[in-house]
């Protein structure tokens, strides 16, 4: 069989370069002609320049399903992570590598295409390097134990003289590389209980875990080179560009007119897409030769629909107005467990109370490459969707659905993502695309949403509304708190069955809750969080960098420094005063060991690196202090953040000077990656604190592109320094943890400057006038 | 027909004059390191250099180019080792790197104007360029290295 | 008495009339085959083609798309649409079967072969001014280089009795000083070039010097600057809104190249007068011109990098981390500084143009900046080879209106433009001929 990299054409005589992808699949298409294999190979590693994996030479061993090593001595450890922009491939193999005792410069990833095997195909939630920590060290040992053994049988050694490190296993003078071995033949398998059972290195032992190397995916991506889903493009496949309903559901199209839009060189047609799946109801796709003339034709093309009146009148005041009514309906939501939740008498015979609520606005994900995907029927009878995703198992069977096939009849290729921050979770913009493709009898459809589309339809962030209340003896001390939190729950709506029950029996969406349950210890304690269905009925909310820490954590850190001055205490020292690590706050092994001590001590040292209450700061500048742990009680990076800014008295405009953020997260798999990480999330905090948020209007979200919707730009990022504690413990999240501490320390910054509050996001120039004016 | 040089090369279309400048280098001539971020003229992903100009393909109609010369990141260097390139490897820049080819054609075209940028002029022009990764510290660090890095050059000859 | 007088008024009249008839009356020349145009020697043909291209006459008669001086280009004026004639050498339809003779009298006189009076819209009020020799060479460069092509020009839009070409002739006997250019004396040999360039083949107060209402240039007021096809060509003449003086080496180098550093590019219908025709000029010429029209601007030679408006825009134009409090600062930031920021006065350049001392944004009248923005500048006009890129599509009225007004306030320093937005939807939806 003739290897299909040979006949890849270099350059097409115009120059124009077919890409990797689109050659390799029309080859594959073409399979059974030239006697490849039907199921095309796929996947995509992003330190190649045409983006092809490696295939094993040589022969070949598998230990685990997550790597092979081939007759070369090469490792291509798989990946079923999105790659986009955290270098997940690189900190995963690198997790593996170590623990296998690889050499670095042998390595190779691959993005893999979805299969059962691979399990739950996801990326968010700050979870990859925490799930992969245990998975890819126990893979690596195996590979190494079987090494080791092979090496022992052939050189009649003691198994236990024998060393596997830096690509190299050595027996006294002996040594091999690993391709050596592979080619003289390992057979040696695990099971799962083998793997759990296989000892690992300690962790003095570990070399490439914490060192500085570059990310496999980055050279690429300064020549152009990476692949993305909106890259992709295979041979006889149309363009497509949606026209939206005016409602996100609902609204049902009852005629087409494309009279203006025939005008239009390349234009084709205008499809009105029936979706059994539900996902994504009312849309027309507007076909043609070329991107330019679909988006050209869409904007001619008149659609008339049956409107959904209901959907199509609710602005961001009702659904904040639905938000209250939620949260002070006592009996509505689910209780979280929280230990002792009866509050209520506490509060009643309390000798002080405070309680204060905060909203945010919607904000839109605004991932810089806009939603596309490019799918087709292969001539094996599988479809084949080409196109970013963050979750594969989420979107497979809307997609089965929606074309009305088995799920061994659709499977999803790996691209890069120009930007997921969660948007790509939610695989809708999918199903269209498959159901245009669909109408067009298996043809390859490229749908590229046009930037404005893809806000109207974005899964924002939903507005959200919490309100807290503390409660104080004679003495000033802290005897309960109450949470209530709401907002359009994301999980509800998309993955209800990933919702756990709360301890009054109703369901929960955590990435709706997650912040809430803090580590603190305030005595009695009840957390309380509503879904709001008006917000569900309007919109698709979203999961968006930071979910639901981002903007609790803005309500409880604001909410912690206003109780501390409610009663007189310094805002730092009230918060290490509750810091008990006492009882549930106290953590557990493996994933919080230490507890609330670990983010006390986060918070001592922000503190001390600001130089919080020791500087002489000009007027109308302060620093605020914030500490968040994310993204959840199961696994939390221990955060304390610093801000400090000066607040223009004339014009209300916050200068924020300079941010601090010390994070714990236990072992630093990649230096570089986990500084980037912190600091863009970090970033991501800024823009939702001060600069970006758009409201609901008719249904829809108001601002949807840059001329109106103005995230953070080069100019408004401060300089930030942070700081990694070092720690051995597993590794946890750093995608999104840095984020929950910003808004927070921003707010109450900015009480210390000028001594007005903030409760809403984002907090706008205007808003501080405001509050200045009011003040007096 | 609508005739210009790309990356050197001399190119015939027969497309729609009004086509944006960058469907035409993604689709029509097949070099996808040039991106659509906002569609107009805001995020500078779609930036290349016209008459060695860093201009925003997206919102410049082609018949605007005919008979120019246009560069996209791809033509930046043969090999990729154009000197901003390399910083920017070095620095370990790009997270996600869909902004990063406009970015490092701004940043090109900066430098060659202003050969040592203070912080206000990496933040003058390069504001201009949305990265929602945010690597913006980064972005400037790289700029002022790159700078540095080929003055050094240009004095060492 | 009264009776007398009457018919002494009456004869005086029919006198004048007879007279006006005379002067009025022109009649057709005798047409020539191909065969019958005299030899043209190499040199004289160059010369045309370099003067045809100084008079950018395939500008206003080549319609868009159209073949090379084919005519039926509209030319949109208070009183209709005049379409510019086929002077390509098409013997039925162009002027293939005039002689020089004829050419010279349209060039001079504004009258065709058939003796009928040409529309001023055709500046034969500047030709007028050139010499017999340049005059032929054109012909000479017409006859010989430019392909022949049938094409009937369109009669034109005006309404009775202005499109009466007989009462042409009582125009020009109010408006028009015939003759050929006569050099001042007390000028240098450079200015009389210039003056004699500019006045006569490159017409330039056709479009500079402001028109009376009935379509005549306004001698008194020459330069001081008009309104063109909704573009405004601004002032010639110390009047100029300039942040820097155009000085005689300014106007040389824009005239060239279609970028003055300090000042702005040919953009509009500016475009094609230095694009397709003026840059055509040996350089004594356009240092010439530049000589004239310099002593018009009476701009000095001086460091253009120290102008108090230059500096005060370089100033205004650092970044600001407060932008976001103005719409159109923030705009600016986003859309624009990539390409317009300057550190200092010395990196002004024409690819890095600064706006403050543009003269599109110290003008009275916003159209100029506005067209810009709406349909940016192509590669074949402006600068030459570079672009700016075209926000109609990107920006609504009012993100425009207030970047416009931004600019005005901010970096130009001077009064704001009134009813920017509304402006800007009246020249949006403006289809000009450019």
């Amino acid at each position: 069989m003739a290897d299909p990299r040979s006949l890849m054409p270099k350059r097409a005589p115009d120059g124009a370069r077919l890409s990797r992808r689109g050659f390799l699949v029309s080859m594959c298409a073409a399979g059974a002609v030239f006697g490849f294999p039907k199921a095309p190979l796929a996947a995509m590693d992003p330190g190649a320049a045409d983006g092809l994996p490696i295939e094993a030479a040589g022969g070949k061993f598998e230990p685990a399903i997550w790597y092979w090593i081939d007759g070369e001595g090469r490792v291509n450890v798989n990946i079923i992570r999105a790659e986009m922009g955290q270098h997940v491939g690189t900190a995963i193999a690198r997790i593996l590598a170590d623990e296998l005792g690889a050499a670095w410069e042998d390595v190779h990833i691959t993005h893999v295409d979805t299969d059962p095997k691979w399990g739950l195909m996801v990326t968010g939630g700050s979870w990859s390097v925490w799930q992969s920590w245990p998975l890819y060290r126990q893979a690596g040992a195996a590979g190494r134990v079987a090494l080791a053994q092979k090496a022992a049988e052939l050189w009649g050694v003691d198994v236990a003289a024998v060393t596997v490190e830096n690509g190299e296993v050595r027996a006294g003078a002996r040594v091999a590389g690993f391709g050596e071995l592979v080619r003289a033949g390992i057979t040696q398998s695990f099971t799962e209980e083998e793997l759990k059972a296989l000892p690992l290195k300690a962790h003095a032992e570990l070399k490439l875990i914490g060192k500085e190397l570059a990310a496999l995916d980055i050279r690429a991506k300064t020549t152009g080179e990476t692949i993305y889903g909106i890259d992709a493009k295979i041979e006889g496949m149309v363009h497509a560009t949606p026209i939206l309903p005016p409602t996100r559901y609902g609204s049902t199209i009852t005629a087409i007119d494309d009279s203006a839009a025939k005008a239009v060189k390349g234009y084709l047609e205008t499809l009105a897409l029936d979706d059994p799946s539900g996902t994504a109801p009312g849309w027309a796709m507007v076909i043609a030769e070329s991107q330019w003339a679909a988006m050209k034709a869409a904007g001619l093309v008149k659609v008339s629909y049956a409107l959904n009146e209901a959907a199509a009148g609710v602005d961001e005041a009702a659904i904040q107005a639905e938000n209250l009514r939620l949260v002070e309906d006592e009996a509505a939501g689910a209780l979280l467990e929280s230990g002792n939740s009866d509050v209520a008498p506490v509060f009643a015979g309390a000798a002080d109370t405070f309680e204060a609520s905060y909203t945010t606005q919607t904000v839109l994900h605004f991932q810089l490459e806009p939603l596309n995907a490019l799918v087709f029927l292969g001539e094996d009878g599988v479809w084949q969707v080409h196109t970013g995703n963050q979750w594969q198992s989420l979107c497979l069977p809307w997609i089965q659905t929606a074309l009305g096939v088995a799920e061994d009849k659709v499977v999803m290729r790996s691209y890069m993502l120009g930007g997921g921050f969660g948007r790509r979770l939610n695989g809708d913009y999918i199903v269209p695309a498959a159901l245009a493709s669909k109408a067009l009898g298996g043809k390859p459809v490229k749908m590229v949403m046009r930037r404005e589309d893809d806000s109207a339809f974005d899964s924002v962030r939903s507005p959200s509304l919490s309100k807290l209340r503390m409660a104080f003896d004679g003495d000033k001390k802290v005897i309960a708190m109450e949470t209530a939190v709401a907002s359009g729950w994301p999980t509800k709506v998309m993955v209800p069955g990933f919702m756990p029950k709360g301890t009054n029996g109703e369901a929960y969406d955590p990435f709706a809750s997650d912040g809430a349950d803090h580590w603190y210890e305030t005595g009695a304690q009840r957390v309380r969080a509503i879904s709001n269905e008006l917000a569900e009925a309007t919109f698709r909310p979203g999961w968006l960098r930071s979910v639901s820490p981002g903007w609790i954590n803005f309500a409880v850190e604001s909410f912690m420094d206003e109780a501390a001055r409610h009663i007189g205490a310094d805002p730092l020292a009230f918060r290490l005063g509750q810091f008990t690590a006492e009882g549930r706050n106290a953590g557990s092994a493996p994933d919080a060991v230490g507890g609330a001590r670990r983010q006390a001590a986060v918070l001592a040292r922000v503190a001390e690196l600001s130089g919080y209450g020791k500087t002489d700061l000009p007027a109308d500048t302060a620093i605020g202090l914030a500490t968040t742990y994310g993204q959840s009680r199961s696994m939390p990076t221990w955060v304390g953040g610093a801000a400090q800014v000066r607040v223009d008295r004339a014009t209300g405009r916050v200068d924020l000077q300079k941010l601090w953020i010390v994070v714990d997260c236990g072992t630093v798999v990649d230096p570089n990656g986990a500084h980037a990480q912190v600091e863009g999330g970090a970033l991501w905090g800024v823009s939702m604190a001060l600069y970006e948020g758009t409201e609901f209007a008719q249904g829809l979200p108001r601002d949807r592109n840059l001329d109106d919707y103005t995230p953070l730009r080069m100019i408004d990022s401060p300089p930030i320094e942070i700081e990694f504690v070092p720690s051995t413990e597993v590794p946890t999240g750093l995608g999104e943890p840095g984020t929950t501490v910003v808004a927070p320390a921003i707010a109450n910054a900015i009480f210390a400057a000028v001594g007005v509050r903030m409760r809403h996001l984002p907090i706008t120039p205007a808003a501080v006038l405001a509050a200045l004016k009011a003040q007096g | 027909m609508i005739e210009f040089k790309i990356n050197g090369r001399a190119v015939s279309l027969d497309i729609d004059p009004e086509t944006p400048l960058m469907w035409a280098i993604r689709d029509d001539i097949g070099l996808t390191g040039t991106k659509y971020g906002c569609g107009i003229g805001l995020c500078g992903a779609c930036t290349v250099h016209v008459g060695g100009r860093p201009t925003r393909s997206c919102i410049t109609p082609v018949k605007d180019v005919i008979g120019a010369e246009i560069t996209t990141i791809e033509g930046l260097s043969p090999t990729g080792e154009h000197p901003v390139q390399k910083v920017w490897r070095d620095l370990q820049v790009p997270q996600c790197g869909y902004c990063q080819s406009g970015q490092i054609m701004t940043a090109a075209a900066l430098i060659k104007d202003i050969p040592e940028p203070t912080d206000a002029d990496i933040d003058a022009v390069m504001t201009g360029n949305v990265c929602r990764c945010m690597t913006y510290n980064r972005i400037r660090d790289a700029v002022r290295t790159a700078a540095a890095a080929m003055k050094e050059e240009a004095t060492n000859g | 008495m009264l009776r007398s007088t009457l018919s002494a008024l009456a004869i005086a009249g029919v006198l004048a009339a007879g007279g006006f008839g005379l002067y009025a009356y022109h009649g057709a020349l005798p047409a020539i085959t191909a065969a019958e145009r005299p030899q043209f020697a190499p040199e004289v043909i160059e010369q045309g083609r370099i003067l045809a291209s100084a008079g950018y006459c395939a500008t206003c008669h080549t319609a868009a798309g159209g073949a090379p001086f084919a005519g039926n280009y509209p030319i949109v004026t208070a009183f209709g649409t005049i379409y510019a004639s086929n002077i390509t050498p098409d013997p039925k339809t162009g002027i293939g079967s005039w002689s020089p003779e004829a050419f010279r009298r349209a060039m001079h006189e504004g009258v065709d072969a058939k003796g009928r009076h040409l529309f001023p819209a055709f500046p034969f009020d500047h030709f007028t001014k050139m010499t017999d020799a340049d005059v032929d060479a054109i012909y000479a460069y017409i006859m010989t280089s430019v392909a022949p092509v049938e094409e009937e020009t369109k009669a034109p839009g005006l309404p009775f009795p202005l499109n009466q070409r007989i009462l042409q002739a009582g125009w020009k006997l109010l408006f028009v000083d015939f003759g050929r250019y006569v050099p001042d004396e007390t000028r240098s040999e450079d200015w009389n070039r210039g003056a004699y360039l500019a006045q006569g083949v490159a017409h330039c107060g056709a479009c500079h010097t402001p028109r009376n209402p009935v379509g005549a240039e306004i001698k008194s007021e020459a330069y001081a600057g008009a309104t063109i096809d909704s573009w405004t060509a601004p002032a010639l003449t110390a009047a100029n809104p300039s942040g820097v003086p155009w000085t005689a080496a300014d106007f040389t180098a824009y005239l060239k190249t279609g970028a003055g550093v300090y000042h702005g590019v040919a953009a509009g219908p500016m475009g094609p007068v230095v694009h397709a025709g003026l840059r055509e000029l040996p350089d004594a010429d356009l240092a010439a011109i530049g000589v004239y029209l310099g002593a018009e601007t009476g701009g000095e030679t001086g460091a253009p990098e120290t102008a108090p408006a230059l500096t005060a825009s370089i100033a205004a134009g650092q970044p600001d981390p407060a932008y976001r409090l103005d719409q159109g600062a923030r705009l600016y930031a986003s859309a624009c500084a990539s390409c317009h920021y300057n550190a200092s006065p010395a990196s002004v350049s024409a690819a890095r143009p600064d706006l403050g001392i543009n003269s599109a944004t110290r003008l009275d009248d916003p159209s100029n900046l506005i067209h810009v923005i709406l349909d940016g500048v192509a590669a074949n006009e402006g600068a030459g080879g570079t672009v700016m890129p075209a926000f109609r599509g990107a920006l609504s009225d009012d993100e425009i209106a207030a970047i416009a007004a931004y600019l005005r306030a901010d970096r130009a320093g001077l009064a704001p433009w009134p009813e920017l937005a509304a402006k800007v939807a009246a020249l949006r939806a403006t289809v000009t001929t450019h």
